[in-house]
């Protein structure tokens, strides 16, 4: 039977942990608490992956928790999140391996709650309680010029993901939806509204080609979204020359309780999930199910109390192939977890 | 002193002050005592309402009849009644059990806080916020919030035996 199987396990953050994010090409991690800290850990050895040392930590940048950290495709620099409603950047100073706070960007009128970076490294993305999305251009010195100030979500929005490949922008909310953004001629808009969700959307991800994302909700429920152009063969109806998300799978009866992260692998395909009930939940497609529009994804292993009995915050899949069955958690215990998956 | 109380008037109930009975097995060391629906009464009874010096209990905000305890799956569900339909305080009332329960109980239970249903005109709202948990803990990082929560659980810990009236 397929298995996550426990690799190691990371403490040290003093309060719980919200979020992981892997370096785009190092074997290591970033992740962030509401002890207002980043730490990076690293493999002791090259080929033990058994154990793992905290290499780094980030503080004193901020004043209240650390809710989000994101690498930038480069993996030179980091972005962290804040509920002190500032966001930070990172730099590595390669002369004496330090991290350093080279800029903090300001605006928010309160808790920030995510941050991504572009798939060019050009743009950030920033979401917030006050309901704003802000997008940010990249400049050279550390500079970072607001280009748009997206305010139509009704509610907290709780997350920001960057398509993998375009500058489309997915925005997750406690109003219950979705919104796909889009630029035309430096105008940011919204292109699209993804109804479905029952109750807040917690967080999303997309899949390797960005022709469909997953979103996990309070509802208990994941949803697989896939991206309708204008004309489509299906028949799915566009508005004003955008294409149309629509839901294509529903996920239900698997989690108890609100369902706080998802991942799904660049890799291998596969979809994590983890949850208030304590347990992390693997989904693969069937291949048995050959409609594109209407596929079906077994739910082929479960761990429960995968922190104890705490609730999991965030899970990542290792993004490249490099160690691709590879999974870290981080939970409200403080602890961070990296999990291999096991085929058979 | 304040003459703007949300409810200036509210009516005060007779606190029935019950009391756990102790048994025998209470006091044998090898007998597991599950937590039960009475210790998290008492846990929450004597906090104090923010706008009264009075306790929940006292204004039948929480109720004995109105807690679930099921220790098989470590989950609690409490239902609160707030004294007026639009009572703008049912939002810190809620948070005051929520941090009075995070304090006080075993960390592996699961914990659901909700108004009663037909009870408050934005029970929906309330109970969204209530058991959003990213909320409650940028809620609980103000510090101003956060003395006015201390300051309704400072007579908690009486758990309705010393109700003065």
């Amino acid at each position: 039977m397929p298995h996550l199987e426990l690799l190691a396990t990371l403490e040290g953050h003093q309060d719980r942990v919200w979020q992981a994010s892997w370096h785009p090409t190092k074997t290591l991690l970033a992740t962030c608490s509401g002890d207002k800290t980043v730490r990076l850990w690293k493999p002791a050895t090259h080929n033990n992956f058994t154990e793992w040392h905290c290499v780094e930590t980030l503080e004193g940048a901020h004043k209240r928790t650390i809710r989000s950290v994101a690498w930038s495709p480069t993996g030179n620099e980091l972005a962290t999140a804040s509920f002190d409603a500032t966001t930070g950047i990172w730099e590595n100073d390669p002369r004496d391996n330090d991290w350093e706070c080279v800029a903090t960007l300001e605006g928010h009128e309160n808790e920030i709650k995510s941050v991504s970076w572009s798939s060019t490294g050009a743009l950030l993305a920033t979401c917030s309680r006050d309901k704003s999305v802000w997008i940010w251009e990249v400049e050279s010195d550390n500079d970072f010029e607001c280009l748009s100030v997206l305010q139509e979500h009704t509610q907290d929005v709780k997350m920001v993901a960057w398509h993998p490949k375009l500058e489309i922008l997915a925005s997750a909310s406690y109003d219950d939806t979705i919104k796909i953004w889009k630029e035309d001629d430096d105008d940011w808009y919204c292109a699209d509204t993804l109804e479905g969700h029952t109750s807040t959307v917690w967080s999303l991800d997309f899949d390797a080609e960005g022709e469909q994302l997953v979103s996990a909700s309070d509802d208990k429920t994941l949803r697989i979204w896939k991206m309708y152009k204008p004309d489509n063969e299906q028949g799915v109806i566009t508005h004003n020359g955008e294409p149309t998300w629509k839901t294509i799978c529903t996920l239900s009866g698997y989690h108890d309780r609100c369902i706080y992260s998802v991942s799904w692998s660049k890799v291998n395909g596969c979809i994590a999930s983890v949850s208030g009930d304590n347990s992390i939940r693997i989904f693969e497609k069937d291949s048995d199910t050959t409609d594109p529009d209407s596929p079906n994804y077994k739910n082929t292993s479960t761990t429960k109390d995968a922190h104890g009995v705490y609730d999991i915050n965030g899970v990542s899949w290792y993004p490249n192939e490099t160690h691709g069955d590879w999974l870290s958690t981080v939970g409200d215990d403080g602890l961070v977890r990296i999990w291999r998956w096991v085929k058979d | 002193m304040s003459q703007n109380l949300i409810n200036a008037n509210p009516t005060i109930y007779n606190t029935k002050t019950f009391v756990r009975k102790e048994t025998e097995a209470e006091f044998d060391d090898d007998v597991e005592d599950a937590i039960d629906s009475q210790e998290v009464f008492d846990l929450i009874r004597s906090i104090s309402d923010p706008e009264h010096p009075l306790t929940l209990e006292q204004l039948n905000v929480t109720q004995f009849d109105h807690i679930v305890v099921d220790n098989e799956i470590n989950k609690i569900l409490i239902e609160f009644t707030p004294t007026i339909p639009h009572c703008s305080m049912a939002t810190l009332i809620g948070l005051c059990i929520r941090v009075r329960l995070l304090r006080s109980l075993p960390d592996r239970f699961k914990v659901d806080i909700r108004v009663r249903k037909g009870t408050h005109q934005s029970e929906g709202a309330v109970n969204k916020q209530l058991n959003d948990k990213e909320r409650v803990a940028a809620a609980l990082e103000n510090n101003h919030l956060l003395e006015v929560v201390n300051q309704c659980l400072a007579t908690a810990s009486l758990r309705g035996v010393e109700v003065s009236n």
